[in-house]
């Protein structure tokens, strides 16, 4: 019933719209206003690009400003500190531009909209405009990249000798952590190998794979240098921690890596916020399949002291499961077997 | 049937000639090889294009602003991919994203807007009867209607279209495995892309040779109005690019369908360990990239071209700096064959290159630069009359800069690691190309209705399309940078999962219904075009008051476009409000002879240059008359 | 005052090329590009190891020394159109026929010799590259066989003179550049190796 209603409604609307439509057309016609060469609607757009300056300038300037907090996410990491400052000197740089180039924009169409008495002034080119607005934005440019290629450098050197390392693997729909265990050294991985149980395709007859343990939150130290090693088991996917300021793609085949130092844990993030359920998170931002919005994993940053304590409590994979040695031969076998007994005490 | 080559000569025996041949409705309309009805046929080809393209992002506008609706009411429509309870498939949701981005990049703007204005305007632009090979032409609109077909299909199929977005990476797009849309859907997405291709380079190898060939007596390459300058450059990097893209394409399907490991290895999925290994799936990055990007000047280099015109003759003002703009083109042309892998910064790139696209990349930016503040010095001190177009041209403006300083920030290799597949970007690439490129085939649109169609579209309901679509624009991607900065990634079909991105809900509803808004206001233009088309009022042979060739041609021009002979050219196509001259525009076609009391001091010296422009052609008739005896 | 005499100039001459031959042109840059884009994705492939070393089959020697000898077969034929020599032309041209279907049987005979070398377009993408190279090139070879046919019969037909060299002037570009082609591919995999 409402439907029909409604219906008729939109019909009895639409004509009207209709109606309103042809009646200005013949108005126009009548008037002879098809005629001149700018109409009466010229001086309201003309208007209308102020009201637009002022209004649109207006709300960027009071929302940018009111939601700083929301959309500037706290920096937890060292380099993250440099592109930010990075990222907020381009704004800067960018933001005079975009308000100056806006005004003149809307500007001139209000200050020189037509008028039959007015001829507009012939003015081709000056070559000395011309090379200051090549010039000056070159310069502004240069120091741009100059800052930037400066931090890129840092970012992308490589890791320290004494970083921890970190596996994080890629999968359809999550993200596997391996870390290398007491040595510090992941024991070398071939994907033939990937099965239910050993989901990261780890090749246990490599020995420094013994004391290879995962865990189903990345905890990670504070002030010390992390480097994580990434790969992807079968699809593209990509490592993002937003408050690290970290993003790496992980690639089946061509194993990747970013290195970076946290600057504060998780609990003093969540003093300095006043939410005490804050973490740090990881996400996948290359598309990966239906789940790609769901690979989520949960990045804790800890005292150096707590995460050194937190190591020696986890348990290798083959302790948890002593069938992934079990074929394996006779002398890695008994080291094996020697690693699993230390672990069962 | 021939007809006798008497001796005798006479000045009325070229009647017998005159007559035109009967037309049906198949030769008009339908296998056509006169350019301006193919240039309609991309038109309307590429506006079908434009509503499926923005009804699939209002519908995952809708999932992503009202992420608790109950979609059931779109079941008709989309079947299984709304579950019973009325979610949107997640699958589906990507699906959505990737034959958006495909269908608007490739079918709107760069058929919709190259193949419409390239083909309608470069013959009658530069003085020639046609393209260089009308049946070139015509192929080229039929490959990419088949093209197009084949991605309609691939809406409707069971396992769903392509869904690896509009990039389709490998291996997600090479194993059906992997998603569902990588199986049929994604076969349909490479066959559509090769007909696609095949499409505009036979396109582009037509605009090209036409422009450097068949240009009319006096038309220079300094005399060529900017917007045939934007087309060629434009074809001349789809020449180029379009290649590689075909090629990288071709691997693709060489390991999906034939077992080859291009760019698959180590690949454990769906339980199994396959055999593929060696392969690489950066190097597929590599070569879509080495198109994706020139793809991007593709969509806008027309847009400014367009917008060069319109600006300067709705200000009754020279374009400033014309050889600036030639140069800036140029420029962007050289400069977008070589910053490919800024999109690739995170992707595990050598840090050397990565220095070295940063650096490149902001170079691009320069020339960009010398546009934008030549249009503003363009509008400076002009006489600015506010018809469609031109409130149009001044939106692109708006969006190139806006746009384009965010580009900035991404070029920053080191700023972009955090803004990389962030909705940052997203707004970026929709403020440059979907609205500022997007602008640019709307004002072109209402610049040259009249010598399409021989009619005017509406202006009042031009400049509410306008203020509508403008505003409507900005409410839907301006709030997208906030969204991006905070982090949020893009493709995520809800962000409800993660603490860090469940923040701002409140505007993406908004920005939904903007986005709904803003669709909605095309349809007043939609109605406009059409109802014009039939019933707008008659146009006059030059409503605009401009100084290009096109404008020499009868109201309906007929296959050939001059009726008689082809005007030469005698001036650069900006003369404007000249000082001295009666008019405040003087057509191209008018001798600087003709005009002495306008003529700059170095036009009068071209006088001398004029006369034997006029000799040449007075020799040739000469010539011919004796080829005749 | 020099700057603004530069924005304008005077009458310019058109470049003197047809252009039809102008677009084959132009068609030429493309299958360039596919050709530069895929031995580019072949050097990095290449560079990143895991990477199978194999030599070349014979047959591409014998089967560059056909191209070679059809090109100059065809610029004969070319020659004689010049002069309306019908009767070598068409000489000419079928003895170009015949020599580019030799090597195209010469190809799939390499494919065969490839297989023989256990080098499989399935597998090592160091195999994959030839054959997509020379399947591609034979696949635009075909095309050239097919034009340089219709030009023949289009000399059968008194439709190839002196005055009428516009359909025989682009075949011979089109063959020459193929057979340039295949002199380049084979030079670069042979350096590559």
């Amino acid at each position: 019933m409402y439907g029909l209603l409604i219906t008729v409604g939109i019909i009895l609307l639409l004509s009207i719209i209709w109606m309103v439509y042809r009646i200005q057309t013949l108005v126009s016609v009548v008037k002879g206003s098809d005629k001149k060469i700018a109409s009466g609607s010229n001086k309201i757009n003309a208007f209308l690009f102020i009201v637009f300056l002022v209004g649109g300038g207006g709300w960027m300037i009071w929302y940018s400003i009111k939601e700083f907090d929301n959309y500037q996410l706290p920096i937890a990491s060292e380099h993250g500190i440099v592109t930010d400052q990075l990222f907020w000197i381009t704004m800067a740089i960018t933001g005079i531009v975009f308000l100056i180039t806006h005004v003149l924009l809307f500007w001139f169409p209000y200050k020189y909209q037509y008028t039959e008495t007015r001829k507009a002034s012939f003015y081709p080119d000056n070559n000395k405009l011309e090379l200051i607005w090549t010039i000056v934005p070159a310069f502004v440019l240069a120091a741009l990249v100059i800052g930037g290629w400066k931090a890129w450098s840092d970012i992308t050197k490589p890791a320290p000798e004494n970083s921890h390392v970190v596996e994080l693997m890629g999968y359809q729909f999550a993200w596997e952590v391996r870390y290398p265990g007491l040595d510090n050294v992941l024991g070398e991985n071939d994907y033939r190998l990937t099965n239910a149980s050993n989901v990261s395709g780890v090749d246990f007859s490599d020995k420094n794979s013994f004391d290879d343990f995962s865990s189903p939150v990345v905890i990670i130290p504070k002030g010390e240098p992390v480097l994580f090693r990434i790969r992807a088991r079968d699809v593209l996917h990509s490592v993002f921690a937003p408050h690290m300021r970290l993003k790496m793609d992980a690639v089946p085949g061509m194993p990747t890596r970013f290195w970076f130092t946290a600057t504060k844990t998780t609990e003093e993030m969540r003093a300095e916020l006043g939410d005490p359920e804050f973490v740090y998170e990881i996400a996948c931002t290359e598309i990966c399949g239906r789940g790609h919005n769901a690979m989520r994993r949960e990045l804790r940053v800890v005292e150096p002291d707590e995460y050194r304590k937190w190591m020696s409590e986890q348990k290798p994979y083959i302790v948890n499961n002593p069938a992934l040695v079990s074929d394996l031969p006779t002398e890695l076998k008994e080291l094996a077997d020697i690693t699993i007994s230390e672990y069962k005490k | 049937m021939a007809t006798a080559h008497t001796a005798t000569h006479s000045d009325t025996s070229h009647d017998h000639h005159d007559h035109e041949h009967h037309e049906n409705f198949i030769t008009k309309y339908i296998f056509t090889q006169d350019h301006k009805m193919i240039g309609k046929q991309f038109l309307i080809t590429g506006m079908f294009w434009a509503i499926i393209g923005g009804l699939l992002s209002l519908i995952f506008r809708l999932q992503l602003g009202f992420p608790e609706m109950d979609l059931g009411w779109l079941r008709p429509v989309l079947g299984g991919w709304i579950s019973p309870d009325g979610k949107l498939d997640p699958e589906f949701y990507l699906a959505l994203v990737t034959m958006h981005g495909t269908i608007m990049v490739f079918f709107v703007l760069t058929a919709g807007l190259s193949g419409t204005f390239s083909n309608f305007l470069i013959p009658l632009q530069i003085g020639a009867r046609d393209m260089a090979s009308g049946f070139m032409n015509m192929l080229s609109y039929w490959f990419f209607f088949l093209s197009g077909v084949i991605m309609f299909i691939s809406l409707f199929i069971e396992t769903g279209p392509a869904s690896g977005g509009w990039v389709v990476y490998p291996p997600l797009s090479a194993l059906e495995q992997a998603m569902p849309g990588s199986g049929l859907g994604m076969t349909l997405w490479l066959i559509a892309m090769t007909f696609f291709i095949a499409s505009s380079l036979l396109g582009g190898i037509n605009y090209i040779t036409t422009v450097i060939n068949l240009r009319t007596k006096g038309m220079s390459f300094s005399k060529l109005p900017l917007t045939i300058w934007a087309f060629f450059l434009t074809a001349i990097i789809g020449l180029l690019s379009f290649p590689v893209l075909f090629s990288a394409a071709l691997l693709l399907v060489f390991d999906r369908s034939f077992g080859t490991s291009f760019y698959l290895s180590d690949i454990y999925i769906g339980g199994e360990a396959l055999p593929n290994t060696g392969g690489s799936p950066v190097l597929y990055q590599h070569l879509f990239w080495f198109l994706g990007h020139p793809e991007v000047y593709i969509v806008l280099l027309p847009a400014l071209g367009i917008t060069s015109e319109i600006i300067a003759t709705n200000s009754r003002k020279p374009i400033f700096g014309y050889k600036a703009m030639i140069i800036s083109m140029l420029g962007i042309t050289i400069l977008s064959f070589v910053v490919w892998a800024h999109h690739m910064f995170v992707s595990g790139l050598n840090p050397f290159l990565g220095s070295i696209f940063m650096f490149l990349t902001l170079i691009i930016a320069i020339p960009s630069a010398v546009k934008v503040f030549n249009y503003l010095t363009t509008l400076w001190r002009g006489n600015l009359i506010f018809t469609p177009g031109m409130l149009f041209s001044i939106g692109l403006v708006s969006f190139f800069i806006s746009g384009g300083l965010t580009g900035i920030f991404l070029g920053n290799s080191a700023i972009d690691i955090q803004l990389h597949d962030t909705y940052f970007v997203v707004a970026h690439f929709h403020l440059v190309m979907g609205s500022a490129s997007f602008f640019g085939l709307m004002a072109g649109v209402y610049h040259w209705f009249p010598k399409m169609f021989g009619r005017m579209m509406d202006a009042r309901l031009g400049y509410v399309h306008f203020w509508l679509t403008f505003v409507g624009v900005y409410l839907v991607f301006f709030p997208m940078h906030y969204i991006g900065i905070a982090g949020f990634p893009r493709r995520y079909y809800s962000w409800t999962g993660f603490e860090f991105s469940n923040m701002y809900t409140d505007l993406n509803m908004f920005v939904s219904i903007a986005a709904i808004l803003t669709f909605g206001a095309q349809l007043i233009f939609l109605f406009n075009f059409f109802y014009s088309m039939y019933r707008g009022r008659v146009a006059s042979l030059n409503p605009w008051r401009s100084t290009t060739l096109e404008w020499t041609t009868p109201l309906h021009p007929g296959h050939g476009n001059w009726p008689g002979e082809i005007p030469a050219v005698y001036r650069w196509p900006y003369d404007y409000s000249k000082p001295g001259a009666k008019e405040d525009f003087i057509p191209q076609t008018v001798p600087l002879s003709a005009t002495p009391e306008s003529n700059l001091p170095h036009e009068q010296e071209l006088v001398k240059l004029e006369k034997e422009i006029i000799a040449d052609e007075e020799a040739v008739l000469v010539a011919n008359e004796a080829k005749e005896s | 005052m020099e700057e603004k005499i530069s924005y304008i100039e005077g009458a310019e001459q058109p470049i003197a090329m047809h252009p039809k031959k102008f677009a084959l042109w132009l068609f030429i840059v493309t299958v360039v590009m596919i050709f530069a884009s895929l031995t580019s994705a072949y050097i990095v492939r290449q560079s990143e190891g895991n990477w199978l070393e194999f030599d070349l089959p014979e047959i591409f020697w014998y089967n560059s020394a056909i191209i070679l000898l059809s090109s100059i077969t065809l610029h004969w034929a070319y020659m004689s159109a010049k002069k309306d020599d019908l009767a070598k032309v068409r000489s000419g041209m079928i003895l170009t026929s015949i020599l580019g279907v030799i090597f195209l049987v010469g190809q799939w005979y390499s494919w065969g010799a490839l297989v023989d070398r256990d080098v499989f377009f399935v597998g090592n993408p160091a195999g994959s590259f030839l054959y997509v190279f020379t399947g591609l090139h034979a696949l635009h070879l075909i095309s050239g066989v097919i034009f340089l046919i219709i030009v023949l019969i289009s000399s059968f037909r008194f439709q190839v003179h002196s005055k009428n060299m516009d359909s025989m002037e682009m075949c011979v570009t089109y063959w020459h550049f193929l057979g340039g082609l295949w002199l380049y591919l084979f030079m670069f995999l042979l350096l590559n190796h």
